[in-house]
């Protein structure tokens, strides 16, 4: 008798990163996880410098924040802004999602059908676009207050 | 259905560090800009500036509440990447309890700092 194997879908870690034959809004996801380790890292060291760094006085803190306004750290700092810029408007769309909202009425399923989940594109093209205008805004002050 | 509940307050802070980190972020660095809508903020990385926000409370509370927050949306999300790996019923105890411990010590150690300075 034959025997009938289950589909392999395990992706382990790399489901992590491959999204397959998906659309915009799985690479998103990518980006959403990608972003969230990210700001996580910068977390770890923004609560070391706040507070280790901090309670040992004026002379500490101030060898500190001139290791840190050298421009290197500077770009990492932009880099921490978008990254936190684009996870909050993507998690905001995705709680908003999550509870109902942008996707539309379900229609029922009678020809020509309605695809109700393709409603949500445009919130994403403009979930983007508010991204790239304030990563404009705030690189024009990263850029204006000097690096 | 320990994991909705998880998720859902997943949810809530996410809501509570775009308030909160929005207003840290303007203020960190939106300086240029604030200064066209005419509110001035000095140098706010300066000693002087960092130890004035710190002798107020309301400062204080804020940041310590941002940090519950944060720390709790950080953490759980960090838990939730590595539980997709699927691992046994005994290292997702492991990676809990590790994640809960570290949880622990970094608030009460990181929210400690800013109580001392307010007398500084």
């Amino acid at each position: 008798m034959r025997q009938i194997q289950p589909r392999r879908n395990y992706l382990g870690a790399v489901g992590w990163l491959w999204a397959g034959n998906y659309k915009l809004e799985r690479y998103l996801y990518i980006l959403h996880r990608i972003t969230g380790l990210g700001i996580l890292l910068f977390l770890l060291l923004h609560l070391m410098m706040t507070t280790v760094f901090r309670i040992q006085g004026q002379d500490v803190w101030e060898t500190t924040m001139s290791i840190l306004h050298n421009p290197w750290f500077k770009i990492g700092e932009y880099l921490v802004v978008i990254a936190f810029v684009y996870h909050a408007l993507n998690g905001l769309r995705l709680i908003l999602q999550e509870l109902g909202f942008l996707m539309g009425r379900p229609t029922p399923p009678i020809y020509p059908y309605r695809d109700s989940l393709r409603k949500k594109r445009p919130w994403t093209i403009a979930m983007i676009a508010v991204v790239v205008i304030l990563a404009l805004v705030f690189f024009y002050d990263f850029v204006a207050g000097g690096w | 259905m320990r994991n909705t509940y998880l998720w859902f307050l997943q949810l809530v802070t996410g809501i509570l560090i775009a308030v909160l980190l929005g207003v840290h972020m303007v203020l960190m660095h939106l300086d240029a800009i604030l200064g066209f809508f005419g509110v001035y903020v000095n140098d706010v990385t300066s000693w002087g500036s960092m130890i004035e926000r710190s002798r107020q409370g309301i400062w204080a509370g804020l940041y310590i509440a941002l940090l519950a927050v944060v720390l709790y949306h950080a953490l759980n999300g960090l838990r939730n990447v590595i539980l997709e790996l699927t691992p046994s019923a005994r290292t997702e105890r492991v990676v809990t309890w590790a994640i809960v411990a570290f949880g622990i010590v970094a608030f009460v150690w990181c929210s400690y700092v800013p109580i001392a300075l307010l007398s500084a």
